[in-house]
């Protein structure tokens, strides 16, 4: 009994292990390394206005994943000293970005104003670094260090969201600024134009899908085959250890198909006389009428006064 | 002013009279209602996929019940927050095919494909009615992701030409839904004729070697492996593979009897139920009844063409290349659409009708649960290439 209950530990030790990491791994998975600084405006004179109608710095933070992402508890800071300086607070359910989705933080210095205002500024004409830290205040999740050239109503923005080259943006052409919504702005689909344009009968859509179908399954087949014919090795080793049979012997034997495997058991059915075991327990179950005052004949029946 | 009592009931009853089907019936509708009242009695009477069709059926005749759009009533399918609404959710967004196919999984018996794995070749070939279709679906002047989310109907796949639909274009969707299940249930009469068509009487005749016993190990490893190498190719087809390769591991693995039987039995009778209903009751007849589609129905139907002859012809040039012992009968080839079983069935029927000891619908299932496999691949290359 002792011997189960230790063998029993073990394997429940041996699951749990198992289990802790994998879910460690689904955590660092999930983390906030798909929060990523997006856009920075400096010096704001004729652009987006905050919620108290007044024009300020501001950064934009957006969120590279396909799934939504809460920041609050994360650290927004200009100081490399002090990677803890502006805390988004719990509590705001605005605080949770969409998939590719974005804020916007006020570098004006008041926070309390609310979550999305910082407590520090911008400085004008000076390199800016800002980085963003995970909550333990340790783990510097994305920084970029804005350049001292950035003038008025310019602002320094990655290229494609989230992950394109940083450069200047000053509204001019296609380059845009665009506080709150992405940098690359599209209204059609990529892949649907290019395939409009560059397969308009779908010759090569069919070819390459159909290659990709045919490998696919090309490769499933390949490998049982594969794998049928090491099954086959393997039974036939077995089979020549356990009976002491040649290798051809073997091999007769394993070509056998299924349904001469059927006919075999068939004949020795019917020979052996052989019959299922039964239980030979009958069971009767009681046959319940359930009861409903719609169908009773009680209530259908006049009633004598008392 | 104050109204008079005899006012009062007559506003009130006149405000009722606007609310009611005969107010708003239009004519749109009554056609809508009879196609729902044809697939009840296509169902019913001559017995064609009526685990389907009386879902979808009368899913029409619920969503086409004339009724005060503007009035805000919520009990439109496409009005957020009804009941229709919320379960047509599994439909819109997705998830209610991965459940099917989790069934599919549970119920799939592998072996025939297992014991005969060049049959899985059948299985890709009768994937180019899906692209044959996009081919046409493209001259006919549709977009290419729509034109790829009404091929899929060529897989002859119902759950996996709603989950592309659903991704591609949500509003061809009840139109591609509708038209999918129905040619499913015209299977036996479209293939008949074209493998009768396509074959010469000697290869009709073709007997198969019996498949071997498959172990049960092979049986176990057949889904993981399946999973491990199609999602490493198309990793777009995990909702539809994953679950599908799930459901077999359940069943074969030994261990999970009573999850087998739930996936394979409850579980997927109520997915089929509320995928059946809202798939019939989204085919509002103010969005239902356009031009498209018409074509998509005709697309649905070249595509079933398509499919059956590529998976036929195949076969016949497989056979150039195989041994005389080895020979596959073409009469098989049409069980490459995932029409499971009736394509199967379709083909052991009309090889008995030949030679009445041919049974090959242990050789037919083949090429036929390859075609499960195919067809959620070519989903995934689908939405890979157009998403």
């Amino acid at each position: 009994m002792a011997t189960f209950h230790c063998s029993e530990m073990k394997k429940s030790l041996v699951i749990l292990i198992i289990t802790l990491f994998a879910f460690s791994a689904n955590v660092f998975a999930q983390s906030r390394s798909g929060l990523k600084i997006n856009e920075v405006m400096v010096i704001n004179e004729n652009n987006a206005i905050d919620d108290f109608g007044q024009r300020h710095a501001w950064i934009e933070l957006f969120n590279s994943t396909h799934a939504p992402l809460e920041i609050s508890s994360v650290y927004i800071t200009d100081d490399k000293n002090n990677p803890i300086k502006y805390p988004v607070p719990l509590g705001d359910v605005n605080t949770r970005i969409p998939k590719r989705q974005h804020v916007i933080f006020w570098a004006d210095g008041c926070p309390s104003r609310g979550t999305f205002h910082l407590n520090f500024t911008l400085k004008p004409g000076q390199e800016n670094w800002i980085g963003v830290y995970d909550a333990d205040g340790i783990t510097l999740i994305d920084e970029v260090t804005i350049p001292a050239t950035l003038c008025a109503d310019q602002s320094y923005a990655r290229s494609i969201d989230g992950k394109g080259e940083w450069e200047i943006r000053n509204d001019v052409g296609d380059k845009y600024i665009t506080p709150s919504s992405n940098n690359v702005i599209r209204d059609v689909n990529n892949k649907i134009e290019t395939f409009a344009k560059q397969d308009p009968h779908g010759f090569s859509m069919a070819l390459m899908a159909m290659g990709v179908v045919f490998s696919a399954l090309l490769v499933l087949c390949l490998s049982f085959l594969l794998i049928s014919k090491i099954g086959s090795a393997v039974a036939r080793r077995n089979k020549r250890e356990s009976q002491g049979v040649t290798a051809e012997e073997v091999k007769g034997n394993l070509a056998d198909s299924g349904e001469e495997i059927a006919a075999i058991v068939m004949a020795l059915h019917e020979h052996l006389d052989a019959h299922d075991q039964e239980s030979t327990i009958l069971t009767i179950n009681k046959v319940r009428r359930s009861y409903s005052p719609w169908s009773s004949k009680i209530y259908g029946m006049r009633r004598l006064p008392k | 002013m104050e109204q008079s009592f005899g006012d009062f009931i007559v506003s009130n009853l006149t405000q009722f009279w606007e609310f009611t089907g005969f107010y708003n019936a239009t004519f749109p509708h009554f056609v809508m209602l009879a196609v729902g009242l044809f697939f009840i009695w296509l169902a019913i009477k001559k017995n064609f996929e009526p685990m389907l069709l009386v879902p979808i059926g009368f899913g029409i005749l619920i969503g086409n019940i004339p009724f005060n759009t503007e009035a805000g009533l919520e009990i439109g399918i496409y009005e957020q927050g009804s009941v229709l609404n919320i379960l047509y959710n599994g439909v819109s967004a997705g998830w209610y095919p991965p459940l099917i196919f989790l069934g599919i999984g549970a119920m799939t018996d592998f072996s025939a494909l297992i014991a005969n794995p060049k049959l899985m070749l059948i299985g890709a070939a009768a994937q180019f009615g899906i692209f044959g279709a996009y081919m046409v679906a493209l001259a006919i002047g549709f977009a290419p992701d729509q034109a790829g989310a009404i091929a899929i109907i060529g897989g002859a796949d119902g759950p996996t030409a709603i989950f592309l639909s659903s991704k591609l274009a949500p509003n061809l969707m009840g139109a591609i839904a509708v038209s999918a299940y129905s040619y499913m249930a015209l299977v036996p009469v479209i293939q008949p004729p074209i493998m009768r068509l396509l074959t010469t009487k000697n290869e009709r005749l073709i007997k198969m070697k019996p498949a071997r016993a498959v172990s049960q190990n092979e049986k176990i490893i057949f889904p993981i492996v399946g999973l491990l190498l199609t999602c490493f190719v198309v990793p777009t087809g995990l909702p539809l593979l994953g679950m599908l390769f799930f459901g077999n591991l359940l069943r074969e693995c030994g261990v999970t009897t009573r999850l087998a039987k739930t996936a394979s039995n409850a579980l997927t009778d109520i997915v089929t139920i509320l995928l059946g209903m809202t798939v019939g009751a989204s085919t509002q007849a103010t969005t239902f009844l356009t031009k498209e589609t018409i074509f998509i129905f005709f697309l649905g139907f070249m595509a079933f063409i398509i499919a059956s002859t590529s998976g036929v012809l195949f076969v016949k040039l497989f056979n150039l290349f195989l041994r005389k012992d080895q020979k596959i009968n073409p009469l098989i080839g049409n069980a490459g659409v995932s029409a499971v079983p009736m394509s199967a069935r379709i083909s052991n029927n009309l090889g008995l009708e030949y030679d009445p000891s041919n049974y090959l619908l242990m050789h037919a299932m083949g090429p036929n649960v390859a075609g499960v496999i195919g067809s959620a691949v070519a989903a995934g290359v689908l939405l890979g290439f157009l998403a």
